[in-house]
């Protein structure tokens, strides 16, 4: 058991790469089933509270976290987790750094590798200037690295990952398959301080991208230099960010230090970061207790209410990811095919509930697709979209009639007991199968379905999902960045990424022009109308509940910015009053 | 002469035991669902997914990709891991081997020694108080998890007395606690077997003519008894060798040790192919290897065992 959890990654901070099946096990909630338990560690280190109060500075500034995961690269272009862009964040400096406004919602762009930027009228073509930044060996950052460090994302032969991070770049679909050279893709340096970014069409979240590793910059010399073992190791690298790698030892763990050579580097107060890799989430508890580490994340009821009762602890709990935790109809089954079936199926579920009896307490209930920590520039989704679910739920108080008149829709006569119905979990362990026990009981006295439920191994469900070879599975799905569209467009006709062979004109055309809307409150509408298509009308999802962030850190630990979307960056950290 | 033609013969059979073991699992890993790219858990852009196997070789036939492998591995080169950019497989399994060696091994040999003593002691108070509480022991060895002794071990010397770091790797204060859950299983193993054996063997006809000759019973046991009871032992050593590399994976994850466990498995949740194959092969290698090493000393233990058939 130890091994599936250890297996399971989770999204951390920011635009690293996200999207866990949602399956969490007890150690690790966030967690997905095929990735593991990065998550959990990953986001040691960014607890979420706002204190960046004054207290006297300890003379010596370091702190020691948990790396959840050996990082599997360090490579930009090439690394796809959450861990690897955890340390990314913290040794490159991305052109801008997304931080949220607390207590308010929303987030804004700070400088960070542009000191400014401005995009044309039509918001096709955008300038960023550059700051005056170093890298640590004292050779100036100048817009050629960025230009290099996105021809070689998007370049076929490096296979990157991540590459369609970049596809709203002109020209980005040929260059990738090899059809144009690489100087035609949307990126030139205008000068050493100037980087001009073009895209096809507007793109109205387009600055989310330019927080993420696909727009950090890399050095074509230090490429040259270390070929394929570049960002294998901590001396296959090199920084221009608030750290830099001291030493990297693999599986064991990752030592940073403040980068003198950073443009901002006197805002940096820790002098040494040590990331210390630790896969098992006990141990972490177990090390943040005996005071090795300083900050620990929990995923657990047991272990969150034991550590509250620890002194000198400072807890930030129930902070919403951008991850949803859902089940997901195959709208191609001779059953599914029915909106009245599958309505009554998302309906039928109590989510306080089942929080509460699956999912320790530990998620947020949620009643649309977008989690609460999403928003159209200064909107709140979820506020201003209200609770689809919840008004079908006042709609159809008695889900079983719902179901019924599917049932004869479809000439099924109108007993529910006769329903073959299987729901395919990926995960086989006892979380598992606490879930799929709830599950078929509550179907089984809401509905009168008697359900089947298959356990299974992330690659097997996810081979069967994506051979269409099942009726409703369960999964989990982060989004990359603050903006409706990153898990909306997922649905589109062209997509079917989630596999419910959904498809939906009306959709489609929906997203389409909020995907052009520059405008806020009108691209907010657009989307809000889409999700109503999606989830009230159609039921081709069903979101069950939002995940969280659940940390305790010591009380010398200082300067921690909220954190959701925000980024997982150390800059701001110190400590104060460690003993 | 005979020697020389044996150990060749020998030495066959291992390289086409172990082509048989790279085949199998070449092909059995490949039927496995997923593939490098499943850890995202997402449907990527068909033109990333096609860059990606090209970068891999993984656009080829499967037949022609098998060919390669086993042209690299002729050459000695385990080739690149899919999940870990930038490194090679050899270099790893040469970085993390050791590391388990080192940990497993002292904790075998403190096994060993320790489950032979207790075994003999159990073989010679068998049915008293000494053989009930071995036996408890070696129950308890076999049965209770490493997850759960590990914590409780944490638990109680790291986070209630603080004498030792709950985690981490590099200095001897590092080692007692992993060491200590790591000998406990062949501690009971060894137990266990040794008992029996002796048992087996106090019930031989030259052990009751040794003890009628008068022999002290210190040196029936010392010199007649015990080497002869060694056998079985000896048997299931190389299982116990091959056993560190591959079965200290949870006592690895568990103490963050940078030992091979860790590759074993999650090279296989990861559909890392070349790092599955990299570890298999090893493990293979080492796993003939001291098959061959174990019937040399049986010949050195036994003098009844011959490495050939004398023909009459």
């Amino acid at each position: 058991m130890k091994k599936q959890r250890t297996l399971s990654f989770l999204f951390v901070a920011l635009l690293a790469l996200v999207v866990f099946a949602a399956c969490n096990t007890n150690n690790n909630d966030n967690a997905a089933v095929d990735v593991p338990d990065a998550g959990t560690s990953a986001q040691d280190n960014q607890a979420q509270t706002n204190d960046i109060g004054e207290g006297a500075l300890d003379t010596v500034q370091f702190l020691n976290l948990a790396l959840g995961e050996e990082p599997r690269s360090i490579d930009a272009s090439l690394t796809s987790e959450a861990v690897g862009g955890t340390i990314l964040t913290n040794i490159r400096e991305p052109l801008t750094r997304i931080i949220p406004l607390y207590p308010e919602s929303g987030y804004m762009f700070e400088p960070a590798g542009a000191r400014s930027w401005e995009s044309n009228a039509d918001g096709t073509v955008w300038t960023f200037h550059l700051n005056n930044n170093y890298w640590e060996d004292g050779v100036p950052v100048t817009a050629h690295d960025y230009v290099f460090s996105m021809r070689r994302t998007v370049a076929p032969e490096t296979g990157a990952p991540l590459s369609f991070m970049l596809a709203p770049l002109l020209h980005f679909d040929e260059v990738n398959a090899g059809e144009l050279p690489l100087e035609s893709l949307g990126v030139r340096a205008i000068d050493d301080m100037t980087l001009e970014i073009s895209l096809t069409s507007p793109v109205p979240f387009f600055m989310n991208l330019t927080t993420d590793r696909v727009m950090m910059p890399q050095r074509e010399d230090i490429i040259a230099l270390h070929g394929e073992r570049y960002g294998s190791g901590g001396e296959f690298t090199i920084a221009n960010g608030p750290f830099r790698i001291e030493s990297w030892n693999q599986q064991s763990s990752i030592v940073l230090v403040r980068n003198e050579h950073y443009w901002d580097s006197d805002n940096v107060r820790l002098d040494t970061v040590t990331f210390h890799i630790m896969t098992d989430a006990t141990t972490r508890h177990h090390a943040f207790e005996a005071g090795e580490i300083d900050i620990v994340a929990v995923t657990t009821r047991q272990w969150r209410d034991h550590f509250y009762g620890m002194s000198g602890v400072i807890p930030t709990v129930g902070v919403p990811t951008q991850t949803i935790t859902y089940a997901f109809f195959n709208t191609d089954d001779e059953l599914f095919q029915n909106e009245n079936i599958r309505r009554a199926f998302m309906i039928a579920i109590d989510r306080v509930e089942l929080n509460e009896v699956a999912f320790d307490g530990f998620r947020i209930p949620t009643y649309g697709w977008i989690v609460p920590s999403i928003s159209v520039g200064e909107y709140n989704f979820r506020e201003h979209a209200g609770d689809p679910i919840r008004e079908l739920q006042a709609n159809h108080p008695d889900p079983r009639e719902l179901l019924i008149q599917g049932m004869q829709e479809l000439g099924l006569g109108d007993d529910p007991s006769t329903l073959n119905v299987t729901f395919n979990l990926a995960g086989t362990d006892e979380w598992f199968r606490t879930l799929g026990e709830y599950l078929q009981q509550i179907y089984s006295v809401n509905l009168g379905v008697n359900m089947q439920i298959n356990f299974a191994e992330w690659g097997i469900f996810f081979d069967n999902v994506q051979n269409g070879n099942f009726q409703i599975g369960f999964m989990g799905w982060g989004a990359f960045f603050n903006e409706p569209f990153d898990v909306l467009n997922i649905f589109m006709s062209e997509t079917n990424a989630v596999h419910t062979g959904w498809a939906n004109a009306e959709f489609d055309e929906l997203i389409n022009r909020a995907m052009v809307e520059l405008d806020e409150w009108e691209r907010l509408q657009l989307y809000i109308q889409a999700e109503r298509i999606l989830i009230y009308d159609e039921a081709a999802v069903m979101p069950l509940a939002t995940t969280t962030l659940n940390s305790f850190r010591r009380d010398f630990v200082r300067g921690v910015r909220p954190s959701t979307f925000g980024d997982a960056v150390l800059k701001y950290h110190y400590t104060s009053g460690r003993p | 002469m005979k020697l020389v033609v044996y150990i060749l013969k020998r030495l066959g059979l291992m390289l086409i035991s172990l082509f048989m073991i790279v085949t199998i699992t070449f092909f059995l890993m490949r039927s496995i669902p997923g593939d490098p790219l499943s850890h995202m858990a997402r449907s990527l852009p068909e033109q990333t997914r096609a860059n990606f196997m090209a970068r891999y070789g993984l656009d080829q036939p499967l037949f022609n990709q098998y060919l390669i492998y086993l042209r690299n591995l002729a050459q000695g080169d385990l080739g690149e891991s899919l999940a870990f950019p930038g490194r090679s497989v050899t270099e790893t399994i040469g970085r993390t081997s050791p590391v388990s060696a080192q940990g497993g091994g002292i904790a075998l040999a403190i096994g060993l020694v320790i489950g032979t003593v207790l075994g003999i002691i159990a073989a010679l108070f068998r049915n008293r108080l000494p053989d009930y509480i071995v036996m408890i022991i070696a129950i308890l060895g076999v049965t209770v998890p490493v997850f759960v002794i590990a914590p409780l071990l944490q638990l109680v010397f790291a986070v209630r007395l603080g004498w030792l770091p709950t985690f981490g790797w590099g200095t001897p204060r590092h080692m007692v606690m992993p060491v200590m859950v790591m000998a406990f299983l062949p501690i009971a193993t060894y137990a266990r077997y040794m008992k029996s054996s002796m048992l087996d063997t106090l019930g031989q006809d030259y052990i009751l003519t040794a003890q009628s000759k008068g022999v002290s019973e210190t040196n029936v046991i010392l010199k007649h008894a015990l080497r002869n009871s060694l056998l079985p032992a000896i048997t299931i050593l190389s299982g116990s060798i091959v056993g560190i590399f591959t079965g200290a994976f949870v006592v690895e994850s568990i103490f963050s040790i940078p030992g091979i466990g860790t590759h074993f498995v999650t090279s296989i949740h990861n559909n890392d192919y070349t790092m599955i194959m990299g570890t298999t092969v090893f493990f293979a290698v080492l796993f003939v290897v001291m098959q061959f090493v174990v019937d040399f000393i049986y010949v050195l233990v036994d003098p009844r065992i011959k490495l050939m058939h004398e023909t009459h």
